[in-house]
């Protein structure tokens, strides 16, 4: 799960040597923007199978909660 | 456009586990990071580009640009280059931040400029806006159907309908008139899928669904029709959006989180085929289309099965085949060059042309036939060079993964596309494929396929000929001086657009531009046409020079690839210096403005009997009118001839 986000981000930051952490936010790194959070979201979407609701969009207080999200709605394989 | 997984390049596919998932786009991604960390710039930007290639996902490409744009910095400037303002009517960042890698791809080095959300209009009414500083190469108007001011039921369609494309041609005009010679991409409307009034729509006229239609066509017909025509190309989004499904195209929780009109899972595909059209406009389209034999064009091996034994016209999958001849050629009779490459007896391969019953593809269709048992890399430099094109110029289709791969290696320059394991899928794999696009049909495109074959013919004539000078008295060739008017126009201005090789200063120049020359006492624009008994070549040459004093200066020179080698370069030079002394000029100067592509050209004004000067010349800039400050370097050479002192021509063209 870590390995798959990690991958993500590193390809929408377009960062080889980005670390993600529980407690990363959106503070430590500085190309998270708005725009940044959108194609974020999408990507994070399209590699686990999800649909994140409108209602969290915007809500994850840190990678930690977003992977827990992740975890506890990965569609059944 | 799926690629290769390449596992001779990449290693076998490993098994899928909770890591992320494995896809031909990653895999090229790896191999680029690879490359990055071996300081191989080169390489890092083949295999980002690869990447971009082998898939449509966001994330794949966002860091493919990074790559890419890393990469590019540390290299020699691409052969083209364009300064590429979007102007959009919805959240556009994401195409433009892509636009620079999917141009890259289309061998064009793009700047972006992106207006203020939604800002379209204003920035193209101001005229002291960003736009017109940026001074765009391009202009891509990324409107969606959303903007499109038409009602949703309207009592008088066909008004609404022409006031919403005066909208829209006018926004044109004002861009001609503002931003001088910059080209338009305008994205037609997607037309949406849910529309309450069902199958009623398709017979009411007034309905929102069939007025966007309406819109669509009638700007198609006012971009090829108009006396801008050339200048403004269409990126047909209705079409792409019904490729990939119009409900995956339009995502309505992304339009209503972050006003995405286009689904994030196709921007990237949008960039593509906006990079290719703009591509297609600066002249950076393939022109050749190199075909395999041996289960690309037929089912089975000819040498194995025989004549009898291959599968084609009947059954399913020589139905198959059949369909994907018939598609290749409609791309024919678009101009595109046909060539083959085969392993084969050459005698064996023909005999199938010429005897198969279900062939539809004839031995006159092909440019340059080339069946031997060379690797398929030396027959393609062999076809490039016989038919005078780059390897950068064509394309090649093979069933074979290992000879896709070889040509990969040993030719990178030239484009391969993959076919999938069932002919069944080769017409779509093809399709898919988006540089061979052109910006206008011209009679000189339908035969161009014809005259590149003479072309082979004369090659294999001049192989056999004892002397070249025999060689070009047996052509019998005929060159005819034309002027510039509304028939030769757009045939001059495709000219400029495209010749790469022999270009004396690379300038590139609209239909406009051209006119407004043309129309200058001071200014002689030449346009030669070329016959030989093989055929007519059509109008092959363009010389524009400018009285400067005593000095007529030559502008632009240059030659369709077709006729290098004839010496028609010599003859015009005589037309040239004819020219100046009805004149009254002295001296006729040349100037050599290096691109990556007229090397060939570097030496004629020497050869022609010029004398260099002390005056440098910048490089070429790769777009526009003048050298790109940026590039400028001063390597050019500057050249004069005394007209009085001028020697006579070979005169193995009658001129008339």
């Amino acid at each position: 799960m870590q390995e798959r986000l990690r991958r993500v981000f590193r390809e929408i930051f377009a960062d080889d040597a980005l670390t993600l952490a529980d407690d990363t936010t959106a503070a430590d790194i500085p190309a998270w923007d708005s725009l940044a959070h959108i194609n974020l979201m999408f990507a994070i979407e399209n590699e686990f199978g999800v649909e994140i609701p409108d209602e969290r969009l915007g809500s994850f207080a840190n990678v930690g909660e977003l992977r827990r999200y992740l975890e506890e709605h990965l569609p059944v394989s | 456009m799926t690629r290769d997984a390449r596992p001779t390049a990449a290693g076998p596919v490993p098994a899928q586990t909770a890591g992320p998932a494995v896809t031909p786009a990653r895999l090229c991604l790896d191999r680029a990071r690879a490359a990055v960390r071996a300081g191989d710039d080169a390489g890092a930007v083949r295999w980002a580009l690869a990447a971009t290639d082998a898939g449509d996902d966001l994330a794949c490409w966002s860091a493919a640009a990074a790559v890419v744009a890393r990469g590019l910095a540390a290299l020699p400037p691409l052969a083209r280059s364009a300064r590429v303002a979007v102007l959009g009517s919805y959240t556009t960042s994401q195409l433009a931040a892509l636009l620079p890698v999917a141009g890259a791809r289309a061998g064009v080095a793009v700047e972006v400029y992106e207006c203020g959300y939604g800002q379209y209009r204003q920035e193209i009414l101001d005229p002291a806006s960003g736009l017109y500083r940026f001074a765009p190469d391009v202009v891509v108007l990324a409107v969606h159907a959303g903007e499109a001011q038409l009602p949703a039921m309207s009592e008088h369609p066909d008004a609404d309908v022409a006031a919403e494309v005066a909208r829209w041609t006018s926004l044109w005009d004002l861009l001609a008139d503002r931003a001088g010679t910059a080209r338009i991409v305008q994205h037609t409307f997607a037309v949406p899928p849910d529309l309450a009034l069902g199958h009623l729509a398709a017979s009411v006229p007034g309905c929102r669904a069939a007025m966007l239609a309406a819109v669509n066509a009638a700007l198609g017909r006012a971009a090829g029709g108009r006396a801008a025509a050339g200048r403004v190309a269409l990126v047909d989004c209705d079409r792409l959006a019904a490729e990939v499904g119009k409900r995956t195209w339009f995502d309505p929780r992304y339009w209503h989180r972050a006003k995405q009109a286009v689904s994030l899972s196709c921007v990237p595909l949008l960039a593509r085929h906006t990079a290719a059209v703009i591509g297609a406009q600066l002249g950076a389209s393939r022109k050749c289309l190199v075909l395999d034999l041996d289960n690309t064009l037929w089912g089975g091996v000819l040498g194995e099965e025989g004549l009898g034994g291959i599968a084609l016209g009947d059954g399913p999958a020589g139905e198959a085949f059949t369909a994907f001849q018939e598609h290749i050629l409609e791309l024919k009779a678009k101009g595109i060059i046909l060539a083959v490459c085969s392993k084969n007896n050459d005698a064996d391969a023909r005999e199938v042309f010429e005897r198969h019953p279900a062939m539809r593809i004839r031995l006159d269709d092909i440019a340059m036939f080339s069946a031997s048992w060379d690797d398929k890399p030396t027959q393609i430099r062999r076809i490039a060079s016989t038919l005078g094109i780059g390897l950068d110029s064509l394309v090649f289709v093979d069933d074979n993964p290992a000879e896709r791969e070889v040509v990969r290696q040993l030719a990178g320059a030239v484009d391969v596309i993959d076919l999938p394991a069932d002919p069944h899928g080769y017409v779509r794999a093809l399709a898919s494929y988006p540089f061979f696009e052109t910006p206008a049909l011209t009679a000189e495109d339908a035969a161009r396929a014809g005259q590149y074959r003479a072309r082979a013919q004369a090659a294999e004539l001049a192989a056999a000929a004892s002397s070249l000078a025999d060689f070009h008295r047996s052509l019998a060739m005929v060159a005819t001086v034309v002027g510039l008017d509304e028939v030769t126009l757009p045939r001059v201005a495709q000219l400029v657009g495209k010749t790469n090789q022999f270009n004396l200063t690379g300038r590139r120049r609209g239909q406009a531009e051209l006119a407004a020359l043309a129309a200058d006492p001071r200014t002689a624009v030449l346009c030669v046409r070329l016959a030989d008994r093989f055929s007519d070549h059509g109008l092959v040459a363009v010389v524009i020079a400018r009285e400067d004093g005593d000095v007529l200066d030559i502008d632009t020179w240059l030659m369709s690839c077709r006729v290098i080698g004839r010496t028609l370069e010599d003859e015009m030079a005589g037309l040239l210096v004819a020219e100046a002394r009805r004149r009254g000029c002295r001296h006729l100067r040349g100037h050599y403005r290096p691109t990556a592509k007229n090397g060939l050209v570097a030496d004629l004004y020497a050869r022609l009997g010029f004398t260099p000067t002390d005056a440098a010349e910048p490089r070429a800039g790769a777009s526009g009118g003048q050298p790109d400050g940026a590039a400028a370097e001063p390597d050019g050479t500057t050249w004069l001839l005394d007209v009085e002192a001028a020697g006579d021509t070979p005169g193995f063209i009658h001129l008339c």
